[in-house]
């Protein structure tokens, strides 16, 4: 992990760091990558990969519609809403 | 008059007429349409829910101490706010995501229990890491630990990891009695002298009570927390992309343009701690790192569980230390921010399971599936000596 690829992954997930932050992220990923050589001691190439760790199925319900909440409710905890709608800068020019 | 005891809720299970913040600036206020299940069950049930308690940001932290809100010190160290609730007289209910509630508990002089994954419903929750984050139960005693969970557990087709009512209701009796319990080489290193006292304390008493206790080679703890390290934050970094400042939660005064809204809304709401477990597991899902990091993960999990397999063939439970110091101070957080990524080395093989763990007096259990009332008998050896 470099400055540029941790500024790519800002960029993914909508963070921006100081500097002081980007070099203490580094550090951390330089430990995570330790981490990442302890887990390779382990050959797992034929082991199974393990999702879920507990015997479950996809839950398959009947179509009943249904109501459960309103506009309004819904838009309760919006930081802006108008008219129904969620309110945000302008996308298109 | 009711006998029941209140409940008091960590602030990562969603109730409809107080607020749920999840500890983070982003859901200051924040007002859920509907109760966590685990809470419609209680009231239900006829518990009076008293209120909410502060948890540590998206409850990834060691004990609470990361709170946007703050975080209570006692003699220079930090408290968990649910768990001072308890020990005012109510028990606690939350959500287990990396351990916080175990260390907390098992520092605390209080009990907790994480049940088997998939016996308490999670709906209604804070979502961070869905595959081993589990609602678990603070007490002062085994016997508050183990009524709640009588409550909790129960099958809810509202959540699609819940196991059928037959599973659930297993961990609702003790189905027999531990006659050999494990302490896992590896985990014991790095804790300090307390903690190792401790775990001497518990086998000493163990013993006392017929129960055989041996120590067993076995490199569990050493792969756990890095795996569910990863995992965690994998999970975590989907969860938490759907706050953007934009449906609900905090929104940046500071944008012109949506880019910028997403940015600064994010930026300025999330603490740091969690901006790293989201920078890591975006990592760690990126083309480049997917097979070397996650897919990895999920096949040293299986390795894990297989492992506990073979130890429960010939042992009832594991005991283990729940952390390695008795308490955390504000310098041990200065002198790496990043503790809560190492310290869960305790409580990641319970995690990264789902087997169900029980913490108390500085240690925890950690048995096989469905094990959780004899975990909870166990406990009721050291109360026994204790009272």
């Amino acid at each position: 992990m470099d400055y540029k690829e941790l500024r790519l992954l800002e960029m993914l997930n909508q963070l921006s760091l100081s500097d002081a932050q980007k070099s203490e992220m580094l550090e951390f990923f330089e430990k995570r990558e330790s981490d990442l050589a302890i887990l390779n001691e382990l050959d797992t190439e034929s082991v199974e990969r393990m999702v879920h760790v507990m015997p479950i199925s996809t839950v398959v319900r009947e179509d009943i519609a249904s109501q459960p909440f309103d506009r309004d409710e819904l838009q309760r905890g919006a930081p802006n809403a108008e008219l129904g709608y969620w309110c945000v800068p302008r996308v298109v020019d | 008059m009711s006998t029941k005891k209140t409940i008091v809720l960590d602030d990562m299970i969603l109730t409809k007429t107080m607020p749920t913040t999840a500890g983070s600036r982003m859901l200051e206020g924040y007002m859920s349409l509907f109760d966590a299940e685990a809470v419609t069950s209680l009231t239900e049930a006829g518990y009076e829910i008293l209120g909410k308690a502060k948890c540590g940001e998206f409850a990834i932290d060691l004990v609470g101490e990361s709170c946007y809100f703050g975080c209570e010190l006692q003699d220079g160290h930090f408290v968990n706010d649910l768990c001072e609730k308890v020990k005012a007289g109510s028990i606690g209910v939350g959500l287990d995501v990396n351990g916080s509630i175990r260390r907390a508990s098992a520092q605390a002089g209080l009990i907790s229990i994480k049940p088997t994954y998939g016996t308490a419903s999670r709906f209604g929750t804070v979502e961070v890491a869905c595959s081993g984050e589990t609602v678990s139960v603070v007490g002062s005693t085994a016997d508050d630990c183990a009524e709640v969970l009588s409550v909790i557990a129960h099958h809810d087709t509202k959540d699609g990891t819940s196991l059928s009512s037959d599973l659930c209701d297993k961990v609702k009796v003790c189905a027999k009695k531990a006659k050999k319990v494990a302490i896992l080489s590896s985990s014991l290193d790095g804790v300090d002298d307390e903690v190792r006292a401790k775990i001497d304390t518990f086998k000493a008493i163990l013993e006392k009570n017929g129960v055989e206790v041996c120590v067993v080679d076995s490199d569990i703890f050493k792969f756990a927390r890095p795996a569910w390290n990863i995992l965690m934050c994998s999970e975590l970094c989907n969860n938490v992309s759907r706050f953007d400042g934009v449906k609900y939660g905090y929104r940046s005064s500071n944008f012109t343009t949506i880019d910028e809204l997403y940015t600064n809304s994010r930026t300025e709401a999330f603490g740091e701690l969690l901006k790293s477990a989201i920078l890591f597991g975006s990592d760690n899902l990126s083309t480049d790192n997917y097979d070397r990091a996650y897919d990895k993960a999920l096949r040293v999990r299986r390795v894990i569980v297989e492992a506990f397999d073979r130890i429960f063939e010939d042992f009832d439970a594991v005991l283990c230390p729940a952390c390695s110091k008795m308490a955390y101070t504000p310098e041990d957080i200065k002198n790496n921010k990043h503790l809560c990524f190492e310290e869960n080395a305790y409580t990641a093989p319970a995690s990264i399971t789902g087997l169900p763990s029980v913490a108390l007096a500085g240690v925890t259990l950690i048995g096989p599936a469905f094990s959780d009332g004899m975990l909870l008998d166990i406990a009721r050896m050291y109360e026994e000596v204790c009272k």
